[in-house]
């Protein structure tokens, strides 16, 4: 059994979640940077390329992948630029979300924890450390996965309300797009998760905790970036083997962490 | 073993090369009150952590309540009531769901909570701040509420770290007024203070720790026996007699030590029953006694004059 006393796990969430709430530190950065990569940047973008007289994409598309290209080529030239926008160049901006969302919960779960020294009093509870470390975990994953969700969620209705004078139709989400959000995003923030814990445990502050988590999870954005792109333009099962790595890589994390979540680690360095 | 609310044999903990506490042997009755002292960094926390199954021993074991804390830590924090140092509430929520939080990873029945948070945060003064945010609390506040929080579940044993530090003296005797209710009503209590006057208030024994050791362990009385011989007293007596009341106790059998003192005579007897023949001696010799005081030490003396033998 992953958890021994679900009501330990209910009771830390409800903290947590009740803490959240109230922590304009942690809840605006989780807000604003989805507002501004799902909703305002596809808006903006959106009005821009429907307003393009149909420009002629074709020096543009000989400096990308084939496979970026293919599909849209065979589109209607004015619908080119939309597609290429809000279905390509904008899709990679979403795995940000669950990243950043879920590290910066997870550095607040865990070395926050330690900064405020409330650390201490959960661990004189009546709690094994596999069920304070679940809950920790799920503090932080549950919020990464709804915000990610009600923001794709918002992009998907700002898509494809600013492309209809063009498209004439709902052109998202595409199979490909579904995979990342519900295979994808939440194995990122797996991630996301995994990285934070471990960093969690050398630090002393949640600030320490973002500035070396951020040096760690950067280069994972990037690469996401990236791949991101490439998962757009190839098989669906092209996704789910990547979602399935990304997965692998988020569960080590994560089991390395529950491994080193000790009561006797946690208290010499409270 | 049998019976006793703690015990510790050997107990030992080393963080790296830094011995934080090292072979550990005390014994805590059901309904004791057992102070450690000592200053930062003696090994008090340490062992309260050890005592709850938060830290695993490297050395020794302990029992607490018939059960190993190394093995069964969650058996032993059911029936434990721990206050941390610092207070260690959640600033983002208010005093009551602090307690409610608490009630619930404790598994204490709602119905229950509801109306221990109440009577305990009314008892501690803070039942009209129940549902302000700790945030905007004072130190003082806090370890009231922590202080509440730690009873919640009725512990059969609590172990207090520094309750009564940054407490203003009118809360201070609150607490200790609190703890001492709690003691005679059966709960067993580790107090780790500093606060000798605390300690001197509630403890019916006391351990000093120095540098992870315990350099001493026992009542107030037993410590005192095994660092001075005999009992002081002070007498005040007529100034101008004070040669002769030297001279006529000098002679005395049942008087160790005698010199003379601003208010009289300062002596030392074997113990307090010698302090009658004293003072017919003097009435006997014509010498007026106008006060006899026995100086019983204070913890405050017995405390600095383990750490003074340690210094030596």
């Amino acid at each position: 059994m992953l958890i021994n006393e679900p009501r330990v796990v209910r009771a830390i969430l409800w903290k947590d979640f009740t803490a959240i709430r109230r922590s304009k530190a942690v809840l605006l950065p989780m807000l604003i940077v989805p507002f501004v990569m799902l909703v305002l940047l596809p808006a903006v973008l959106g009005v821009i390329a429907t307003r393009a007289a149909s420009p002629d994409l074709s020096r543009l598309f000989d400096k990308l992948p084939h496979q970026v290209v293919e599909p849209i080529a065979r589109l209607p030239q004015h619908e080119q630029l939309v597609v290429l926008i809000n279905g390509y160049l904008l899709a990679p901006l979403f795995l940000i979300v669950p990243l950043m969302v879920s590290a910066v919960l997870a550095a607040d779960a865990f070395a926050g924890e330690k900064e405020r020294k409330t650390m201490e009093h959960l661990l004189h509870l009546p709690a094994t450390d596999r069920d304070l470390f679940v809950a920790k975990v799920l503090s932080a994953y549950i919020p990464a996965l709804i915000v990610s969700w009600v923001g794709f969620g918002c992009f998907l209705v700002v898509a494809n309300t600013v492309s209809w004078p063009v498209m004439h139709r709902i052109f998202l989400p595409t199979t490909l797009w579904l995979l990342m959000i519900f295979w994808v995003a939440p194995a990122v923030s797996s991630v996301g998760l995994g990285v934070m814990t471990r960093v969690s445990a050398r630090t002393r502050t949640t600030q320490e905790a973002n500035q070396l988590g951020g040096a760690v999870i950067l280069p994972l954005i990037f690469a996401s970036l990236g791949q991101a792109s490439g998962l757009l333009v190839l098989s669906p099962v092209v996704a789910i083997a990547t979602g399935a790595a990304l997965w692998t890589v988020g569960l080590l994390l994560l089991r390395g962490g529950i491994q080193r979540f000790t009561r006797d680690r946690l208290a010499g360095s409270c | 073993m049998e019976g006793l609310a703690i015990e510790t044999v050997g107990l030992g903990r080393r963080f790296d090369q830094l011995v934080a506490l090292a072979d550990l042997n005390l014994t805590v009755q059901p309904g004791e009150v057992v102070a450690l002292l000592g200053p930062n960094g003696a090994g008090k926390t340490t062992t309260m952590r050890l005592l709850n199954g938060v830290l695993q021993p490297d050395a020794g074991q302990a029992r607490v309540l018939g059960m190993d804390p190394s093995t069964n830590g969650d058996g032993v924090r059911k029936r434990t009531g721990v206050l941390t140092e610092h207070a260690g509430l959640e600033e983002r929520l208010t005093a009551r769901e602090n307690l409610i939080f608490t009630g619930r990873v404790r598994n204490i029945e709602p119905r229950r909570l509801e109306r221990q948070t109440d009577a305990l945060l009314e008892r501690l003064g803070m039942a009209d701040r129940a549902n302000d945010l700790i945030r905007g609390m004072s130190t003082g506040q806090r370890k009231r509420v922590a202080l509440a929080r730690a009873l919640l579940d009725d512990p059969d044993v609590l172990l207090l770290d520094e309750p009564t530090s940054g407490l203003d003296p009118a809360a201070t005797r609150e607490v200790v007024d609190l703890i001492a209710d709690l003691a005679a009503q059966g709960t067993t209590v580790l107090l780790c203070t500093h606060f000798l006057g605390e300690a001197g208030r509630l403890a019916h024994r006391m351990a000093v720790l120095w540098r992870g050791r315990m350099r001493a362990f026992g009542t107030p009385e037993e410590l005192s026996t095994s660092l001075w011989s005999g009992l002081r007293v002070e007498l005040e007596v007529d100034l101008s007699a004070q040669a002769r009341a030297i001279e006529a106790l000098t002679q005395l059998a049942s008087v160790l030590h005698v010199e003379a003192a601003r208010s009289g005579l300062s002596l030392v007897v074997p113990a307090r029953d010698a302090v009658p023949s004293v003072l017919n001696e003097l009435h006997h010799e014509g010498i007026a006694v106008f006060s006899a005081t026995p100086q019983t030490p204070s913890l405050e003396d017995v405390y600095f004059a383990v750490i003074a033998g340690i210094d030596d």
